[in-house]
Formats: C-alpha cells, structure tokens, sequence
C-alpha cells in the first residue's frame, strides 16, 4: 500500500517536473566572475590613450615591455610582442644555414633544417616573417626565444616550442605531401647515430635550391574579343631585362611549385595551374607596376605576340656591341624610359668622326658636312631634329635628310 | 528566481513524501559530486590547427589502458572516409572535413566529452555514478552504475558509449578528461601529445579570453564564435573554427542546460529507494519523449551535417 502512495507521488511530481522545464541548475550556477581591474597610478588622459592603444594591439604594455614604465632610452622590451611588427629584413645569406633543432626531449632525433633554402625560398612568398611572424625591432628572433619548452605553463597565449615548430613546418607541407607523418622530418632515436646526424648535416648544409624551371612564353586568352590575347615572354622579362624572380614574385604559395602532383612528372613541371578567382587589379599587378603608363593595347592584341624585337619597337636595329650589353646602360634604370642620348657613351662624337649612317640614316651631300647641333638642337638627340634653322618647308620624318638605311631584321637571342 | 523558487518547493515536496516513507537510507549515497568550480579546467581546440595526425587518439588509449596499437598506424588517413564517434575503446576521435576553400588543408576536429558545466549526465544519472569535479572533468564511477543508459539519452553530445557486448558488468565509458593524471598534476594525456598544440589545456575563464583574442587578431581564419562558451550551458572544452560548427559535426544546441527533469526526483527520492523495474522504464519513456520532442524541436531548425 505505501508503495502505491509513493508511486502516485512520483507520478505527479514527475509530471509536473516534464511540463515546466527547468533550466536553471541553482547549483552548478557559476559565480559572477568580477572583473580584476590592474591598479594604475597614470593619469585619467594617459590612461586612455594607453587602453586605446593596448586594444589596438589586442595587447597590454607587459606583453612587450619587462617593467611598467619603459622610456626611451631603455624601452625593457620583452623578446617577442604579439603583434606583427617585423622592421629589420634580412638577406638568406645572413641566417644561418642550418638549424638543428634539438632542444625537445622525445624519442625523436634532431631535425635538420636547410633555413637558407627555406630563406631563399621565402623571398618568393612574403620574407621572413612567413615565419618569423612577431619580433621587436631588433635582429629576427630565433623561435624558442619566444616559444617556451614547457607544454604545461601559465601563459597560453604562444604555443610552446613543439608546437610552433610544427605549426611552421606542417602547415605548408602537408599541403604538398598530403600526409602529416612523423617520419617526414624525424628519425627514431633509436635508428640516429652520431654518424648519421654529421652525414645529414653536411648533406643539408651543402644542398641547393634546384634551380626553378621557368616558362617561356605564357599566353593569357581573355574573354573579351578586342585585344583577346595577351603574350608574355617570360624568359625575355628575366633574361633580358635582367628583372628579378622576387620582383614580381612576392607572394607566391609555396604550393605553386611544390605539389606531389607536379614532381610526379618529373623534370617536367607544369605551370598549368588551377584557375583562381582573381580581381581584374589582381590580375594586372605584376604587370602594371613596370608597364604603368602604356595603354591596354600594349598588351592586348587581336594575335599572340611576337618576341620583343628591338628594331620593330625601337626602329633601330641592334648590332654589334649594342647587342651583347644589357637594356639599361642605354635605357637608364628603367625600361621604358629612353635615353636616345648616344652621346652619354660615346662621348667623342662629332662631324668628321661619326659615321651618321648607323643611326639608320644615311646623309645626303648637303647634310654630311654640317654641323650635329644644326640639326639635333643643344646636341639632344633624345628629341627629334629640326630643319627649320635652314628649311622653311622641311619637317621631319616627313622629310629626310638623307636616305634611309635598308634594315635587316636581326633578332636577339 | 522564480524557476528556483518553484523546483526548490517540489523538491522539498519530494523529499517530503519519500522521506517519511524511506527512512534508514543514506543520502550521500547516491548524491554526486557536482562541483563548478571558478577555478575549473578546459581545453580549447582551435580546428585551424589540428592536421588528423592522430597522435591523440593514440594518447588516450594508451593513458586508459586501452590496446593503443603501434603509433605508425596511425597515419592512415582513410578512416576519415567515414564519420566517427567515440566509442568503447576509443573515448576520443578525430574526423575530417573537407575545406572548399583551400582543398589542401581539409579541417579536422577532434571530438571527445565536452565535459560539461552542467552536465545532463551528471542530472541523468539515478545513482550518483557520474561526478563533475573541481578541475571541470565529468567522471564516470564504476562502483555505482546500475547500467540504466540514462546518461547515453541524456548527454546532447552522445558521448557516452555502454558495453553493450559485455555480459558481465558492462561499463560505460567515455572521456574522463584524465582525471588520474590531473590528481597527479599531469595534462590530459592528448594535449600533451598534440604536436600542433591544437589543444590548449588551461582555465576556462582563460581559454576564453584567449579565444577572443584569437579571433580579433585573425578574423578572417576563424567565425566569431566560440563553440562550448554557452552551449547547454557552458562546456569545459571550446572549440574555434573557420566556418560554422554544424557543417563540422557539431550540433547545434541552445544555450539552456539540458532540462533538469529527472535529476530532483531522483536524487531527491531515489537517494533513499530502490524503485520497481516498471517505475524505470516509465521514466526512461517519459525523458525519451521529452528528448524527443527536443530533438525533433532542434530537427526543424537546423540542418545536421
Ligand atoms: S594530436 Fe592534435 S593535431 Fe593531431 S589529430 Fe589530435 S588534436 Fe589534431
Ligand atoms: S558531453 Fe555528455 S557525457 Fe560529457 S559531460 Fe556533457 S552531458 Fe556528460
Ligand atoms: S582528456 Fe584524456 S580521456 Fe579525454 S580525450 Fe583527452 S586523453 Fe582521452
């Protein structure tokens, strides 16, 4: 019979415990946390202008400076704020070769790093802090400067150094490889030997970049029907215009080269690549920043392009010496500003020892004994040359003082 | 205080009843330990960093006495074909998905008990077998459990697993957060093997602020939200992730607890009673119902993946 009341009992409860649902739990209620507010002694405008800056930074002073009030002179600063502000960059051959990274204790052997190619490489895709992504004004910093050993600590706000090498290194390699296994980089202990390690270290010290495979001609088809394709030489931008990887290769992925699918092929790389949603402006940044005052039509043409051709661009052939030196010993810093003046070089030229027929131009009897300055007004040749000082009806290129030199095409290798 | 106000009075009703009916029994039996500290310990698992190496999987297995295998298995990557959930002999799982916007870097995610604040096991459960203690960890007892499975339909996050092929004593087993290592003053055992430190081990209250952090200074890698800081209340483990959490296998839940429908009748009768088999399955239907209307609720609004 008691049991019965107390099943009625639990029924009823229960069923009016289901209808209402109870969301507070009193007891596992957490206590309002109060907000710890650091004691300060600065003044109400000081302080304002500090907590601006702070959130600014998403920061506060003790992440960069060891005590609270730094001056000028000794700014205590901290090895390594968290914000980027990377101001010294270093050439690859100022790192260090390589970088033995021993200092995590584990089953695993020493890593060797090859940071000059890694630096090299970097160069390519955004510099050093790619990696070395937070740093104070000083020298780049060393990663377990910052990084503490310890997985178990009381500042969360960096990973420890096990991981902030790994997160450096796999983030771009398993891209590429696909696969995120230990034994990519580290060999067992137990399968290392002291021997083994010296051959390593010398075979990374002494290893090279290959050397990168390059295109030589890329042709882009737009959509549009005027101007449908534009033509880029390639080898001719680097070889003969002597223009950098690095100055149009900034912020390359890594991947653009290094993908398991492309070394599949062997030598053979492919620079098919995936077509990637880019911005008209994208498109033309690396082009624009050389070629910023030509018209569309410099590059969009109905055809693929010919190679470059000094005589077609320039009308004057190259021959000779003119031939073997590089664009910007007559052409100054920049291609495409002109310096026609020959006489920067050839600085002893004058009537009687100039034989004018090699500007393409051969001149006639009553042009040949006259003056340079006659003609190419204050000795500029970089302007074109007047007739009006003797000819009140002679205008040139309309009119020649002479004939002209039959060219014959000769194009440079 | 309303709400309080009127549980405290059916609780008291409860006690009331059962109290006069079942006097020798010992309250503290059956009482769990439910504490919520200030102080309480989490994990935030930033998706962004995780590559499915694994190595926690191996790590927990192996901190539980699990046959963990050689490492070196673990390195094949086709389990990610199929979605895994934590089971028996495996409190902890990693899954993959895929990335449309970098196809090379598929996201992966590590899922395990979220080790709630106010855990819905903990309320599930008749006996008091399952404590949420002062680090935060939610720990499954085997001198209790009576094998009932209410914190199987309980949990929102479907982490506890029964041995279902075990005649003899089966256990319920799921993540404990390493509750004997952190007595021993260890970190749980997969954030201390995690080579990417995907798995930051710290105080809650921290693990927030950090996350904040993390996503003022990189909004474009991660979705401004932090999975786990009110779902069902708050969770001990927060995740970080570039895109929403659903479409990388995490439910979508409100930020109430789970209701707390069985926990004082329970604890306020059953503390001092055995009750009758018939009395189990009516309560069993009753939170299946209710489970269900939440569930079928939850099914209306939102797209599981
Ligand atoms: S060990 Fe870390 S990186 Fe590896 S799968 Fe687990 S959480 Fe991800
Ligand atoms: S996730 Fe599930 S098993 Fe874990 S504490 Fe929360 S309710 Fe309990
Ligand atoms: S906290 Fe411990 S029990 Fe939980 S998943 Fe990690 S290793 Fe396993």
């Amino acid at each position: 019979m008691k049991k019965f009341y107390l099943i009625v009992i639990i029924l009823a409860i229960a069923t009016v415990g289901l209808s209402s649902k109870w969301q507070d739990n009193k007891d596992a209620k957490p206590q309002k946390k109060s907000v710890s507010k650091a004691k300060t002694t600065k003044t109400g405008k000081e302080k304002s202008n500090q907590q601006k800056m702070m959130k600014k930074l998403y920061t506060n002073c003790k992440t960069c400076h060891t005590y609270e009030y730094p001056t000028k002179s000794d700014p205590a600063l901290v090895n390594c704020p968290r914000s980027k502000m990377i101001s010294v960059f270093h050439r690859p051959e100022e790192g260090p070769i390589i970088v033995k990274m021993n200092d995590i204790y584990g089953k695993y052997g020493p890593v060797i790093f090859s940071h000059r190619i890694h630096s090299e490489m970097s160069e390519m895709s955004g510099g050093c802090n790619g990696c070395h992504h937070y740093n104070t004004t000083g020298p780049v910093l060393k990663c377990k400067k910052c990084h503490a050993e310890e997985r178990k600590r009381e500042d969360l706000s960096k990973p420890d150094l096990n991981a902030a090498y790994h997160r450096q290194c796999i983030n771009c390699h398993r891209q590429w490889n696909r696969n995120v296994n230990c034994d990519g980089c580290h060999k067992l202990k137990e399968n290392d030997s002291e021997q083994k390690i010296a051959i390593l270290v010398n075979a990374v010290s002494n290893a090279q970049h290959p050397e990168i495979p390059h295109p030589e001609k890329v042709v882009y088809e737009t959509k549009y029907n005027k101007g449908k394709f534009v033509t880029f030489f390639h080898d001719e931008h680097n070889k003969i215009f002597g223009i950098q990887c690095i100055e149009c290769h900034r912020d390359e992925n890594c991947i653009r080269c290094h993908d398991i699918n492309r070394l599949k092929k062997g030598n053979n790389i492919s620079f098919q690549q995936k077509k990637i949603h880019k911005t008209i402006d994208e498109h033309h940044k690396p082009c624009v920043a050389c070629h910023q005052k030509q018209s569309c039509d410099k590059c969009h043409k109905s055809n693929i392009m010919d190679r470059f051709n000094h005589t077609i661009t320039a009308g004057w052939a190259l021959k000779h010496y003119h031939q073997t030196i590089s664009c910007n010993k007559c052409h100054g810093g920049k291609i495409g500003k002109v310096n026609r003046n020959c006489s920067s070089c050839h600085k002893k030229w004058e009537l009687g020892n100039f034989n004018h027929s090699v500007t393409g131009i051969i001149l006639n009897e009553n042009h040949k004994e006259i003056d340079c300055e006659s003609c190419h007004e204050n000795k500029n040749y970089s302007v074109k040359p007047v007739c009006n000082s003797c000819h009140d009806d002679k205008n040139y290129p309309k009119d020649k003082p002479g004939r002209i030199k039959s060219i014959r095409v000769v194009s440079r290798k | 205080m309303k709400e309080i106000s009127r549980r405290s009075f059916l609780t008291s009703i409860g006690a009331a009843a059962t109290g006069s009916l079942a006097i020798s029994a010992n309250q503290a039996l059956s009482q769990p330990t439910n504490i919520l500290s200030e102080d309480r310990r989490g994990v935030l698992v930033d998706t962004s960093n995780c590559v499915g190496c694994r190595s926690c999987e191996w790590a927990c297995k192996n901190a539980h006495g699990i046959d963990a295998g050689d490492i070196e298995s673990y390195k094949d990557r086709s389990v990610f074909n199929n979605m895994r959930r934590p089971g028996i002999d495996s409190y902890t799982v990693v899954n993959e998905f895929s990335n449309e916007k970098n196809p090379l870097l598929p996201i992966d995610v590590k899922v395990q008990c979220m080790h709630c604040d106010k855990p819905a096991c903990v309320s599930a459960c008749i006996v008091g077998a399952i404590n949420k203690h002062e680090d935060g960890s939610v720990v499954w007892d085997t001198d209790k459990c009576i094998g009932c499975r209410y914190c199987m339909v309980a949990c929102q996050f479907q982490i506890p697993v029964f041995e279902f092929e075990k005649a003899i004593q089966p256990e319920i087993r799921k993540c404990d957060f390493c509750y004997e290592r952190f007595k021993k003053g260890k970190l749980p055992a997969c954030v201390e093997i995690c080579p990417l430190e995907a798995l930051t081990y710290g105080p809650r209250n921290e693990l927030i602020k950090l996350a904040r952090q993390k996503i003022k200074r990189n909004p474009e890698k991660y979705i401004n939200y932090i999975y786990g800081e009110k779902e069902v209340g708050g969770t001990s483990w927060l995740y970080l992730a570039s895109r929403d959490f659903q479409s990388i296998g995490l439910p979508k839940l409100n930020n109430k607890p789970a209701p707390g429908v069985s926990e004082s009748i329970q604890h306020g009768i059953f503390a001092y009673f055995v009750p009758p088999v018939a009395l189990y399955s009516w309560l069993g239907a009753m939170m299946w119902i209710t489970k269900r209307k939440e569930e079928v609720k939850q099914e209306k609004e939102i797209d599981y993946v």
